[in-house]
């Protein structure tokens, strides 16, 4: 249970209140989250040493969605698609600057070379299965086992998220890991899915960064 | 009679914490446990995690369960988010051998840390 030392980051959250879910983030161990759709620019006080990062969720129609991630591929802003659809997934994956595609369903071996090739992160939404029971909760445990297959055979960047609503949803780094294993994660891959992973993503959106090995030092 | 050592049940105390909109009592805490744990490994799977409420009082609690089935059990706890219609979150402080471990090194390690979490 080593590997519990590196900073854990939750990229896909939409509080209503984002003061008081960096305050419950950092206790439950958290360096940071990335939050949807809340206007962070107004002065909360969020806790010492706790990063807290814009996310933008793209929701279009297949056909705009390469516009809008073109829009925001330069700006410091985390991308988020919720993966749908195949036409979505497809639109998603072939265009570079998204960093996550969350939960596609129909996830398949031409879409993973794809996100392969444009170094997209594959999103679990855990919150499905804290919040769903029965049928519902098979079905996704269902479509993360197959994300994580074609994940693994491509080689792709995991990324583990809780899209927590209120302190409630939010679960600590100990029981995220538990609960992937249901769908067959290893620690490890859980681990580095919200330690590694997420410091990737920061380190290419920093101003340093220009291109996969080229960077400003 | 006395079990010999080598036949008994080897057992882990997990300490853990529940953040809740109002205090919930012991028995539905303890039904939403089972129900979970059922829910997600069945009734075979939740026959070999062995779960038992020990103590708790509100706010803190420890749970005993089998020694390989920690991970199982945390995700069965992970995944209770309501409890009689209050919406909750357990985590879980720590894992130890014996009931006086799980007490001294987390619950009152949290509350000696953390005093202003005393009020609530």
């Amino acid at each position: 249970m080593s590997q519990f030392g590196s900073k854990f980051y939750d990229f896909y959250t939409h509080p209503d209140n984002a003061s008081l879910m960096a305050e419950v983030g950092k206790r439950y161990g958290y360096s940071g989250i990335a939050v949807v759709g809340h206007d962070t620019n107004e002065k909360t006080n969020f806790p010492e040493d706790f990063s807290i990062y814009r996310g933008v969720k793209i929701q279009a129609k297949p056909s705009r969605i390469r516009e809008e991630i073109r829009k925001y591929k330069d700006s410091d802003h985390i991308l988020i698609v919720e993966g749908g659809e195949d036409e979505i997934n497809r639109a998603a994956v072939e265009t570079e600057g998204l960093d996550i595609l969350l939960h596609p369903l129909e996830f398949n071996n031409v879409l993973a070379k794809a996100a392969s090739d444009n170094s997209v992160s594959i999103g679990f939404n855990l919150g499905l299965l804290i919040w769903l029971q029965g049928v519902e909760r098979v079905r996704e445990l269902k479509t993360m086992r197959i994300n994580l297959k074609h994940a693994r055979k491509y080689k792709l960047q995991l990324i583990l998220t809780s899209a927590a609503n209120s302190i409630y949803d939010m679960r600590a780094p100990r029981e995220m890991v538990a609960i992937s294993s249901l769908f067959g994660m290893t620690e490890k891959e859980a681990v580095d899915a919200m330690s590694a992973a997420p410091l990737n993503i920061l380190r290419r959106k920093s101003l340093n960064f220009i291109q996969e090995g080229i960077e400003i030092i | 009679m006395k079990t010999i050592p080598t036949l008994r049940e080897k057992k882990r105390y997990l300490a853990f914490e529940v953040m809740s909109e109002k205090i919930i009592n012991r028995q539905e805490l303890v039904r939403e446990i089972l129900n979970s744990m059922i829910s997600i490994y069945g009734d075979k799977g939740a026959s070999e995690i062995n779960p038992s409420l020990m103590s708790f009082d509100g706010k803190y609690g420890i749970l005993r369960c089998e020694r390989e089935k920690r991970v199982e059990t945390r995700a069965g706890m992970a995944c209770i988010n309501n409890i009689h219609g209050n919406r909750v979150s357990i985590l879980v402080l720590g894992i130890s051998g014996t009931i006086k471990g799980a007490t001294e090194k987390f619950i009152q390690q949290t509350l000696v840390n953390k005093p202003e979490l005393r009020k609530k």
